[in-house]
């Protein structure tokens, strides 16, 4: 009976020949193990590769396949000690340790429960005790192609590690002058000639190595060979004295990148290049990546002899690869998070290099912040719902509200809607709408991209188009016209919202057609508006008020006053106890100064200086009564207007008025 | 200093002490030392750390090379920063008995819970067991 028997995470090989019985331990299934257990004779068929022992006669009682404890891989079938010697001559193993017993029983995935040995403080001569070390164990080790180079520090040898050297594309760290090392007597040497007193190199960057503390293995061969050809640079891919023996050892971590960015640097000096012309980077991140680089900044923490083996060339690859899959052609569509994080950042330094020009005078949006106490409540019930509202958890997933809503069964014959469906109409339309304005955006930001007049024609029309469909739609929502146009989508936040982005793309008297909704409706749109939601319509309204004429002002003017239900006082009363309301307004007022102290012709029609100063002093009246809340914008032109009309007194006390409000001083008049 | 400020990135990572949670549940703490774009990562010196109630016991692993999708979570361990545990270590082989008391106690409840459910007609497949997530 063949008693099978598999080893599991051992492999060992063996190469030539041997004396004794072969010993073979596979983890292939398919192959039965080649066993040459006492009572059995095996034949197996197919044999692996890598080992074809002969099939030896039965010799009694043998060992089974295990290696002694103390020893991992085993080269020969010998019990006992195994020479060294024959140990490194088998390609797989590349290290010996010893381990503890009790702890392989526990675990045969344990490997190595010994101390890595690590490179001693070099005082100085730092070639003699790696020599020492290596001698032992590199001799032989080393003779064998397989082994590139050895990784537990024992870096003594010049010669297998000179491939190394020819594309290190290591730059001259400013580093240099730290080092205490002399570094006069640096000679250009040949190949696999190093002597101890080449140790004083260029430090790769990233790496503190304050003066005459010891390199790591890694940086050690790689400055002595970075330091070989400093003036070699230009094309450390294509070094001259590359013999054919390392150009067979060009291979692994050190081998020439297959990536199609790969290009040596040829710049020594330069700390680390940025991945090619490629990559698109914000130009803000461009700055910020030079700016760091002139931060080093690395905290002298005990040092590592391990450290750096992962090459500055490594990172670079693996940087310029992450930078390839950034790209993109639409990077606004695919990396939205990362173009809005810098153009804030930009707005953000843009604004701090203006400083504070005039004080306020680029509005400062202030949205205000409410806080809401989310009190969590298991059950839901809402009103007009059946029973309770199933509340999501990660088992079950609320099904979202759906604000789609179900054709009309009713034909136009049916007057009366519910309030709530009319709501979802409004609600879906201006998500569909919402699409459509992206698109918009989105086109206008691919209009600074394009080369080609024709292209950008194109695109314009498109917009344009886009533009005309979506103001329309706002405009008529209702055929019945309940609610007038536009008025439903200003009552919804979201609307507002889509208007404040599509104004700027209108043209002015469609934009001058929205802006005189706002005024006319604005007591109802400022008692409706809980979430607060009016001020982000003031800077694109702004801009509108700023392109209209004398008699255009005027007429909005009336609108603002002048309401079904309500008299001008109080429309005027509703409009200062309103953020928007009352920023509104002053910029009303300041674009009428504007354009009275411009000089222009104005054209006025028959009754707008009177209805003008009418306003005025309605305004002032109401400005110096009733306490004011903080617009979002104070024009500076106000006290300007005030002054041309109203006496000395007036316009103190209006001044401290709108002082107090707004808790700064504004220009004096 | 990282390369590729904006984004998130091993680099600034490698040669500090780490420690990863693995899908299958181990928990790893090694120097890193390498990567690659698929976020394989090489760890040095590396301790798997077992867990069980407040005690914990570390097994030397030597050096690791664990495929990036394997891997859950990976943070940085401040050297620094003073360790106030009320975590107990204890020998390899007491952490490897306790774990494997656990595991067998976890089993038997398991197995009775399966029982039950089976007698009640019901089957509940374990999130295991399943390829989909």
């Amino acid at each position: 009976m063949s008693t099978t028997r598999r080893r599991l995470g051992w492999i060992s090989m063996h190469t030539g020949p041997q004396k004794t019985p072969a010993r073979l331990s596979l983890t292939l299934e398919s192959h039965r193990p080649r066993l040459q257990h006492h009572h059995d004779h095996h034949q197996t068929p197919n044999l692996p590769l890598y080992a074809a022992p002969p099939l030896l006669p039965d010799r009694g009682p043998q060992y089974l396949p295990r290696a002694p404890p103390g020893q991992r891989g085993r080269g020969r079938g010998q019990r006992g000690g195994l020479g060294r010697g024959q140990m490194f001559e088998d390609p797989a193993v590349m290290r010996i340790v010893e381990g503890r017993p009790s702890l392989k029983s526990l675990d045969s995935a344990i490997v190595d429960c010994g101390n890595a040995m690590y490179l001693k403080t070099f005082e100085d001569d730092w070639m003699a005790p790696s020599y020492r070390k290596t001698r032992r164990i590199s001799g032989s080790l080393l003779q064998d192609s397989a082994i590139v180079c050895v990784i537990d520090g024992r870096r003594g040898r010049g010669q297998h590690l000179t491939s190394n050297f020819l594309d290190l594309p290591y730059p001259v760290s400013s580093f240099r002058g730290r080092r205490g090392e002399p570094r006069g007597s640096y000679s250009r040497r040949p190949f696999g000639q190093r002597g101890p007193s080449q140790m004083h190199a260029p430090i790769i960057p990233g790496s503190p190595i304050f003066s005459r503390q010891p390199l790591t293995p890694r940086q050690h061969y790689n400055q002595t060979g970075g330091f070989m050809f400093p003036s070699n640079r230009p094309c450390p891919s294509t070094p001259q004295s590359l013999t054919p023996k390392m150009m067979q050892l060009r291979f692994g971590a050190n081998s020439p990148r297959p990536s199609p960015f790969y290009s040596p640097s040829s710049n020594p000096v330069q700390h680390f290049r940025y991945p090619g012309p490629v990559t698109q980077l914000h130009p803000q991140h461009k700055r910020l990546l030079s700016q760091k680089q002139r931060v080093f900044h690395r905290k002298s923490e005990g040092w590592d002899p391990y450290c750096n083996l992962m090459t500055a060339k490594e990172k670079e690859w693996i940087t310029r690869l992450q930078m390839i899959q950034l790209q993109s052609e639409n990077p606004y569509h695919e990396d939205y998070y990362y173009q809005e994080y810098y153009r804030r950042i930009e707005a953000k330094m843009a604004e701090e290099e203006l400083g504070i020009r005039s004080k306020r005078e680029p509005p400062k949006l202030t949205t205000p912040y409410i806080t809401k106490t989310d009190s969590y409540t298991p059950v839901v019930h809402i009103e007009g719902s059946l029973g309770q509202v199933a509340v999501s958890t990660c088992y079950s997933p609320r099904r979202a509200i759906s604000a789609v809503h179900a054709v009309q069964a009713q034909g136009p014959l049916e007057e009366q809607k519910d309030t709530r469906q009319q709501r979802l109409e409004v609600l879906s339309k201006i998500e569909r709408l919402f699409m459509a304005l992206l698109e918009v955006e989105e086109t206008e930001r691919m209009k600074t991209t394009v080369l080609g007049e024709e292209e950008e024609r194109r695109l314009m029309e498109k917009t344009q188009r886009k533009v005309e469909y979506i103001y329309s739609q706002l405009q008529h929502h209702d055929p019945l016209d309940s609610g007038g146009e536009f008025l439903p989508f200003l009552l919804v936040s979201k609307g507002k919202k889509l208007l404040t982005r599509l104004l700027p793309f209108l043209r002015h008297d469609s934009a001058l057609k929205i802006l005189r909704i706002v005024t006319s409706n604005l007591p109802t749109l400022m008692s409706r508006d809980t979430e607060e939601a009016l001020p982000v319509l003031y800077p694109p309204l702004r801009n509108v008020i700023g392109g209209l004429t004398f008699s255009q002002l005027i007429g909005v003017l009336k609108d603002l006053t002048s309401s079904e239900s309500l008299s001008t006082y109080d429309c005027l009363t509703l409009a200062c106890q309103n953020k928007f309301g009352l920023s509104l307004l002053y910029a009303l007022l300041s674009q009428g100064e504007k354009l009275l102290s411009s000089g222009v012709p104005l054209e006025p029609s028959i009754g707008d200086f009177e209805t003008w100063t009418d306003t005025i002093f309605q305004v002032a009246a109401q400005l110096s009564q009733c306490s004011l809340v903080e617009p979002l914008l104070l024009p500076s032109n106000l006290l300007t207007l005030f002054c041309r009309y109203l006496d000395k007194r007036t316009v103190h006390q209006l001044k401290s008025n709108m002082e107090s409000a707004t808790g700064f001083l504004a220009l004096p008049s | 200093m990282n390369y590729v400020p904006g984004t998130a990135s091993l680099i600034d990572d490698i040669d500090k002490k780490h420690l990863v949670l693995l899908r299958d549940g181990r928990t790893l703490i090694g120097y890193l030392r390498s990567i690659d774009q698929f976020a394989n990562l090489v760890f040095h010196q590396t301790v798997e750390r077992i867990h069980v109630g407040k005690k914990f016991g570390d097994i030397p692993r030597g050096i690791f090379i664990v495929r990036g999708e394997n891997v859950v979570l990976l943070g940085e361990i401040d050297v620094d920063k003073p360790c106030d545990t009320v975590l107990q270590q204890v020998s390899i082989e007491e952490i490897l008995e306790e774990q494997r008391l656990q595991q067998q106690a976890k089993q038997e409840t398991e197995k009775v819970k399966m029982q039950v459910l089976k007698d009640r007609g019901l089957s509940i497949p374990k999130a295991d067991n399943l390829d989909e997530y």
